[in-house]
């Protein structure tokens, strides 16, 4: 479903050229759960901007659902973005002037595609949050934990094929993080949707049915949760 | 040292559209306030240099009141040994012989025969020819009429005809109508040779005045003089530069001054919300400062050499920009006048008092931020503690406060102006939220969602929106206001000249009317009646600071022409009867300076006189400066005993204009002017229709300065929710639906600025009408083609202002403004 090949991004400051990813290719399959470690620098973000849109590969291809991000016009990814693609951001990046309601309806509205029954499926995801009673409520209002559900409620509305998570539970503690993780995983599960996950976090990579690992701009190792190794690394870490 | 300035510059220049549009709002304000400055300066300089001219190296003159007298009655002045230098005059009223059809009095001309043309008690500025006393000397606006030029040939009915020996520029002696429409009512002025005069018209020996200049006994001279000329037909009066009669020109100063601080205060909000803005973005570089041992005072210091750096660059560009300004500006305004009018741009003091305001006023708008700058609390800010936001409670102060200063409304006195002004200001938040509120559906229509959204996303920074705003809407209301006036007035000036001219038609003649003449004015068709007017006229006077003026005294009684208005009119004419007295009108009231009750001291024909002021009345006889004294008074204790001048009332029906070829032609041998009271309704409301063109500039102007603190708004609103505006764009908002997200907001800001002023300027035009002052010349009458160019450019200005930031928000990279948030 999510074809990767030769991925190639350099980045020009003044004078300086910096390779940030060297070349690699890359399949995800329709409804895995993916996570993606490494050091800092490596490019795992850059790997998550470039699979949402939000920016072009100085060379390679990245193909989801059969349409190649690379060619299109930076309006064609916006919209390609508004419909096939969910976010979920470290730092919740809600709108602050606007309600939880109008937070996750905020793709919807972008589309021009909020209908009645659109409108019940936010009452749904709401619900299905754990953020029931709140919609009225200003965003900006919430605790971190309530606020990260919002944003993936957000994430959910237009029930993207793809589901991009940057660091999801970065700013929040053990137990937050473990709900959080638990509602995506459930939503992996129950929509059959795609989910590729950046973090640093061994515990929370532990959701993913793969962990694939970068280093130096290049995928240095992929561990399955099929295979041997995941167990002994998901252990090694842990100890 | 140097090192600091260069921070700081680095530092202004972070942001070059912000910085951009900041500083072309500081050079726009200083431009406007030095060309408002020069404006001033030269406006003064015309009108002084015109009253010199008149003057010239004159320090008396001896007048009759029976238009001429004999040269001998001023031998002792002509041999006095105290006397310097003479200057002999005889005015005679006479015709053009022209080519063309021209009615009688459109080619009637005044000529004035003097002894000595070149003269140094008689300023000529010539542009061509010369003083040689042997031709005739005609002023520009005759020469381009007549088409005549140096050497050409000028004849005169009945009298004889001359060379043009010079050809000068505009002077009050020789003020002559530029066009055959304004000839119809204002007779040509030109000069001829003493002797030639005399002998044209067989008045030899004859003077109308002798000017003369004294050495430093000159006031005993004219004591001994004033006695000399007491029981005769002659009297003596100092030469003074008062223009006041023929000049209303107070009300200009006050529009200037309007402008220049309505543009220092708008360019000084814009100033304050960047330094404002720029000091909140960088708290955090300020706590690392002091972590470091930077003092308060060094932080402030900073950000004072930013501030100053800004407003040296906006003088050092504004400045120039504003003398070119002021060049244009003053040849609008003089275009206004009747007269062709020359000056000399005075720009050298302007600029300098506008390089000091330059580099001031930007220091003063952001005291406050310099000094928060330095107050940044170190622990606070390296925590990332949250800006203190603007709680309900203070809205509802803010409200309560503004409500409650509306009430000022209702308050006659000058102090309400500036009350309503800061209730708007105040207010101005409720406003927003309303106007938001109204035309969401509207925005949501035109621009779908982003506009919804604009609704909301204005709401983030409240304060500093309605701040925007409300600068546009007291831009807006201020200049509504004077347009307003200037719009109403000509309606409000019209009733008051119809109320006191006196009858429908003046007609002055060089020699006393006779009986024989009001009995053939009598038989005319048209004429219902004729009342003579005594005017005596010039007499000067001198205010409560020593200062010697001039004006005209009328001869008022019961019986005669209504020439003031006063509620009280029975009873004053009565005090004036009783005691020789005077009363004053408006203008010449407040020129004066005492209170009513209190003495003016007035060089009558019989000598100097203290005569107490009874009243101030209205009157547009010489747009209120002018006195009123008793006629019985007037012809014995004063001692002018003749009048030139009759008013006719006509019979409805009959329009003065019908009359006046008639008049002409049956009294061509004296008379000297026919002026209709539509003739002077004209002439009075001309210059202020003008006016309301150089009004519409303004408007526009400020407008567009008013608009560049909405750009720079917008701007920060947007720099400010970059990470915002990346969320958005992350989550599928196209550039496109970015960009109409922003115009929605400064669409909103504009139509409440918008709003507000017009609003505002309605309420300030009520309390204006209300106003005791000015109730009788200012109507409750709104300018609507001013309201309706007030939208149309406050709304188009705002969104060009809204499409700057919104190119700059579209242009957001997603990435990066996600790694700020």
């Amino acid at each position: 479903m999510i074809k990767v090949r030769n991925l190639k991004k350099e980045f020009i400051q003044g004078q300086e050229r910096t390779q940030v990813l060297k070349g690699f290719d890359l399949n995800i399959e329709e409804g895995e759960f993916v996570a993606v470690m490494g050091p800092s620098g490596s490019g795992k973000s850059t790997l998550l901007q470039l699979l949402g849109g939000l920016d072009v590969p100085t060379e390679g291809d990245i193909v989801i659902n059969q349409s190649n991000l690379s060619n299109m016009t930076e309006k064609e990814r916006t919209i390609f973005r508004r419909k096939y693609i969910g976010f979920i951001f470290q730092n919740y990046q809600l709108l602050p002037t606007l309600s939880v309601e109008e937070n996750i309806a905020f793709p919807l509205h972008a589309d021009g595609s909020l209908t009645k029954k659109k409108n019940q499926i936010i009452i749904e995801l709401l619900d299905s949050v754990g953020l029931k009673g709140l919609g009225r409520k200003r965003a900006n209002l919430l605790s971190g934990g309530q606020q990260q559900r919002v944003a993936i409620a957000r994430a959910l509305v237009n029930n993207p094929s793809v589901l991009l998570a940057d660091e999801p539970t970065g700013n929040l503690d053990r137990g937050k993080a473990e709900e959080i993780l638990g509602l995506i995983s459930r939503f992996n599960r129950e929509n059959n949707q795609t989910i590729i996950m950046v973090t640093h976090d061994i515990f929370a990579a532990g959701f993913a049915d793969r962990i694939i690992l970068f280093k130096d701009g290049v995928i240095d190792q992929v561990i399955s949760r099929k295979g041997d190794d995941y167990a002994k690394y998901v252990a090694n870490f842990m100890a | 040292m140097l090192n600091m300035w260069r921070i700081s510059w680095r530092n202004i220049t972070q942001n070059k559209k912000r910085f951009f549009i900041s500083l072309l709002g500081i050079i726009l304000g200083i431009a406007f306030v030095t060309s408002m400055l020069i404006a001033d300066k030269t406006t003064n300089d015309v009108f002084d240099y015109y009253e010199e001219m008149y003057v010239a190296n004159a320090d008396y003159w001896v007048l009759s009141d029976e238009h001429t007298y004999s040269e001998d009655v001023v031998s002792s002045v002509l041999t006095s040994p105290i006397v310097t230098e003479t200057m002999l005059a005889l005015d005679k009223q006479a015709f053009f012989e022209l080519e063309g059809d021209q009615s009688l009095n459109q080619r009637s001309v005044r000529i004035t025969g003097v002894n000595d043309q070149s003269s140094s008690l008689l300023k000529l500025p010539v542009i061509e020819g010369s003083l040689d006393n042997e031709g005739l000397v005609i002023p520009k606006a005759v020469a381009n009429l007549l088409n005549k030029k140096v050497g050409d040939t000028i004849r005169f009915t009945d009298l004889g005809e001359a060379k043009v020996s010079a050809i000068v520029e505009y002077t009050q002696l020789l003020a002559s109508p530029s066009n055959w429409e304004r000839a119809e009512s204002t007779s040509f002025r030109i000069m001829a040779p003493l002797e030639l005069l005399q002998e044209w018209t067989g008045m030899e020996d004859k003077l109308s005045y002798v000017r003369f200049q004294t050495t430093e006994e000159g006031e005993k001279l004219f004591q001994s003089l004033q006695e000399e000329f007491r029981n005769s037909n002659v009297y003596v009066q100092p030469v003074v530069a008062d223009d006041r009669q023929s000049n209303d020109i107070g009300g200009l100063y006050t529009f200037f001054y309007l402008i220049a601080g309505l543009s220092m205060f708008i360019s000084g909000f814009i100033v304050f919300n960047m330094i404002y803005t720029s000091v909140m973005e960088r708290k955090k570089e300020f706590a690392i400062m002091k972590s470091f041992g930077y003092l308060q005072s060094s932080v402030s210091r900073l950000i004072l050499i930013e501030v100053l750096l800004l407003g040296l660059i906006g003088t050092a560009v504004g400045v120039p920009m504003g003398i070119w300004l002021g060049d244009m500006f003053m040849q609008t305004l003089l275009s206004v006048f009747e007269f062709d009018m020359v000056y000399t741009l005075n720009w050298k003091i302007p600029a300098l008092i506008a390089v000091v305001v330059g580099i001031l006023f930007p220091v003063v708008s952001s005291l406050f931020p310099i000094y928060n700058a330095g107050k940044t609390s170190v622990l606070l800010t390296l925590k990332m503690a949250n800006q203190t936001q603007s709680s309900r409670s203070l809205y509802i102060v803010r409200a309560v406060l503004g409500v409650g200063l509306l009430a000022f409304v209702f308050i006659n006195h000058p102090i309400s102006y500036l009350a309503i002004l800061v209730s708007i200001i105040l207010l101005f938040p409720l406003l927003l939220l309303g106007v938001s509120r109204i035309f969401k559906p509207i925005l949501k229509l035109i621009f779908g969602y982003s506009g919804s959204l604009a609704t909301q996303t204005l709401t983030k920074q409240l304060n500093r929106n309605a701040n925007t705003a409300a600068i546009l809407a007291v831009g807006i209301a201020v200049i509504l206001l004077l347009s307003a006036v200037i719009e109403s007035a000509p309606e409000g000036y019209e009733n008051e000249i119809r109320n006191t001219y006196g009858g429908d038609l003046r007609v002055s003649s060089e020699s006393p009317w006779s009986n024989q003449d009001i009995e053939k004015l009598l038989s005319y068709d048209a004429v219902v009646n004729v009342d003579s007017l005594t005017e005596a006229t010039p007499i000067t006077w001198v205010n409560t600071n020593g200062e010697k003026r001039q004006f005209s005294i009328f001869a008022v009684d019961e019986e005669g022409p209504t020439l003031f208005e006063s509620s009280n009119k029975d009873n004053l004419y009565y005090e004036l009867a009783k005691e020789p007295s005077v009363i004053l009108g408006e203008r010449a009231f407040d020129e004066w300076g005492g209170n009513i009750g209190e003495y003016i001291y007035i060089n009558t024909p019989s000598g100097k006189q203290q005569l107490e002021v009874l009243d101030v009345v209205k009157t547009s006889n010489y747009s209120g400066y002018v006195a009123f004294m008793d006629e019985n008074h007037l012809n014995n204790k004063f001692g002018w005993a003749n009048n030139f001048d009759v008013l006719l009332t006509l019979k409805d029906g009959y329009t003065g204009e019908q009359l006046r070829n008639e008049l002409w032609l049956d009294f061509s041998t004296h008379l000297s002017k026919v002026e209709t009271v539509e003739d002077e309704i004209k002439s009075t409301t001309s210059a202020l229709i003008g006016m309301n063109e150089l009004i519409l500039i303004m408007l526009v102007l400020i407008i567009g300065l008013a608009s560049i603190g909405t750009a720079n708004t917008l701007l920060m609103n947007t720099l400010e929710r970059t990470t915002e505006i990346g969320t958005m764009r992350a989550l599928g908002f196209t550039k496109q639906q970015v960009k109409k997200m922003i115009i929605g907001e400064g669409l909103l800001i504009g139509l409440s600025g918008v709003i507000g002023g017009i609003i505002s300027g309605v309420v300030l035009l009520y309390t204006t009408s209300q106003s005791e002052l000015l109730g009788g010349v200012i109507s409750f009458q709104l300018p609507l083609g001013n309201i309706i160019l007030a939208l149309i450019a406050g709304v188009s200005l705002s969104l060009l202002a809204s499409w700057i930031s919104s190119t700059t928000a579209s242009k957001i990279n997603i990435i990066s403004s996600l790694k700020e948030g």
